[in-house]
């Protein structure tokens, strides 16, 4: 796959995030980190066909707000069908990659770092 | 496009980090307006005080609870009647006002023995009811009246009762935010894990950030009924005080308004490892994936599918034939922070609706991450509005109906602007798929109904009546 349709296909992905989801605009930047790694390690395991771990409440959490979003992808962007491991790895370190960007690391919110809630 | 600098604003240019208009290919890593800020001097705020944000939010919707105010009677006029989160036990919390009603003499000498007369007073008056939450207002705050202790010594003289402070005087921040935010964290701090619910369920959560606003509370609990899933604490809707002590005991949390209710949603998480799930409860298409998201947290996702089946089969050709109608209509929402985000794609996908401004009155900086990641370009997003921006943007966007509060739709209603109230309904409830029908019904009579136009002519001329009445019903 071209840099080009990479870069396409993880644009779709971030759309969608950025209208639909909720998680990655928590309270705190760690809540934040927390979130994105979770779902999209967890969104990872199911594009993939492994089986999610579910072992603790917020392995459950993660897995509810991957699953509800990856039947979205799938149903929305059918070239996610055809992707191999090898590229929805790239698809979801690009979308990481991007969520951390706009939410944590460029983000003007001044709360982030706040140490309390 | 940059921030934007109104003309009725040019004597106040700090209201330009205020204001965005956003442009194609814009994200908030280049603007964000800054909120949860202090009111510039020279802007006519609509936002309310932090008292405000404790009672009238939060505590005052408890079912079974006493609400003392400890302050002058006037802090206590918009405390009564004024709002709409009904109950299931007669409604008790609206029916009633308690304050102490602080005199001149109180101030100069000290409100502790009139506030302790007043509780105990207010006990005996109602000997049925064993609950109570005490405020501070600005002037007993002022003059440094003990309100914890005071409490402790009635809890001491009637050891059947319960009391809970909040010192969270009208001064005391920026907005109603602040009251939020303290009554939440003391409440997870004092109360929280006083009391052990009976667990009637495998699946168990608290419902946070829903007000019962028009039954909004009794509408989703028909949902969680239907699921199985025991509700342990709503926070605070058609709530009794001592279901919210036992919150510590559900497995999740759900939040609807994380702006009001976050904060006791994370602490929950910190102190007791309870994991936080934010869903949009307001639209159709919002509400399924809500349920859809708790159902996949317990693992009964076969009982959510048939659920939202089921509301569909009954209430979206009901919402189609809204959204016929609605299609392209120009709606504004100026309310108080979480509804710009929630309802500007509910909306729009399911109404066909181009939301063109909003405005909130007591968000944060996270509430605008979220509503201009969702919002249109082209829409303005604006921090603590006030009425000379109103006007100005409404000539900027010409909203065909506006979502907002009593106070800034009577000023959109000298305008023969059409207005929904977005903070108590017009009629509610509006969560779930029944009551996102109920909102597009009242977004439809608004916007369709002649009377906003008929009150711009003079009544009594036919020729003037006729292409009003010709016009709406085009």
């Amino acid at each position: 796959m071209t840099t080009e349709a990479l870069t396409d296909k993880v644009d779709d992905l971030y759309s969608y995030v950025q209208e639909r989801c909720l998680w990655h605009f928590s309270s705190r930047a760690w809540d934040r980190q927390e979130n994105i790694d979770g779902v999209l390690a967890k969104a990872g395991d199911m594009l993939t066909g492994r089986e999610p771990v579910l072992e603790s409440p917020n392995d459950r959490l993660q897995f509810a707000e991957a699953k509800s979003m990856v039947d979205d992808f799938r149903e929305r962007f059918p070239w996610l069908r055809d992707a191999g491991d090898e590229e929805v790895r790239q698809l979801l370190d690009g979308l990481k990659e991007r969520l951390v960007d706009i939410a944590i690391t460029q983000s003007h919110n001044r709360e982030l770092k706040h140490h309390l809630y | 496009m940059p921030m934007v600098l109104l003309k009725c604003d040019k004597d106040i240019p700090e209201r330009e980090k205020h204001i965005y208009l956003k442009a194609p290919d814009e994200d908030t890593r280049e603007y964000l307006p800054i909120a949860n800020a202090a009111t510039i001097p020279g802007t006519l705020s609509e936002r309310g005080c932090a008292f405000c944000g404790a009672k009238l939010v939060i505590g005052g919707v408890l079912k079974d609870t006493i609400q003392m105010i400890h302050g002058p009677i006037g802090c206590a006029y918009d405390t009564w009647h004024t709002k709409r989160y009904p109950t299931d036990n007669g409604h008790f919390n609206m029916k009633y006002v308690w304050s102490t009603d602080m005199k001149e003499s109180h101030i100069v000498f000290g409100g502790e023995k009139r506030l302790e007369q007043s509780m105990n007073e207010a006990f005996d008056e109602m000997p049925e009811v064993k609950r109570m939450i005490v405020y501070t207002t600005c002037p007993t705050a002022l003059i440094g009246d003990d309100i914890k202790a005071v409490a402790k010594k009635v809890m001491k003289d009637r050891p059947d009762v319960d009391v809970f402070t909040v010192e969270c005087p009208g001064f005391s921040g920026v907005s109603q935010s602040k009251g939020h935010h303290v009554l939440n964290i003391g409440w997870v701090n004092e109360k929280v894990g006083t009391l052990e619910p009976e667990i009637t369920s495998e699946y168990t959560m608290n419902f946070i950030g829903d007000f019962n606003i028009q039954g909004d509370t009794q509408l989703l609990q028909t949902y969680w009924d239907r699921l199985g899933i025991q509700v342990i604490g709503h926070f605070t809707g058609n709530a009794n005080y001592d279901d919210l002590r036992k919150m510590h005991r559900a497995k999740l949390n759900v939040v609807n308004c994380a702006r009001s209710s976050g904060y006791i949603a994370n602490e929950l998480k910190k102190q007791y490892g309870i994991p936080r799930l934010d869903i949009d409860s307001w639209g159709f298409s919002y509400m399924a994936e809500g349920v859809r998201k708790i159902c996949a947290f317990f693992g009964i996702e076969e009982r959510g599918e048939q659920l939202i089946a089921e509301e569909e089969a009954k209430w979206k050709p009901k919402l189609d034939w809204y959204k016929e109608r609605l299609k392209g209509k120009k709606m504004a929402i100026w309310t108080g922070g979480p509804r710009l985000w929630h309802w500007t794609k509910s909306v729009e996908d399911d109404l066909g609706i181009q939301v063109v401004a909003m405005s909130s009155k007591f968000g944060h900086e996270e509430d605008f991450e979220k509503v201009i990641a969702r919002g249109q370009e082209g829409t303005y997003y604006i921090d603590d509005g006030n009425e000379l921006e109103f006007f100005e943007i409404i000539d900027l966007v010409k909203p065909d109906v506006i979502f907002t509060g009593p106070r800034v739709g009577e000023l959109v209603k000298k305008l023969h602007i059409p207005y929904v109230n977005g903070h108590g309904y017009h009629n509610g409830p509006y969560m779930g798929f029944e009551g996102f029908v109920n909102l597009a019904r009242d977004t439809y009579n608004a916007v369709y109904n002649p009377l906003a136009g008929l009150a711009g002519v003079d009544i009594r001329v036919p020729e003037q009546v006729a292409p009003v009445l010709l016009r709406e019903a085009a």
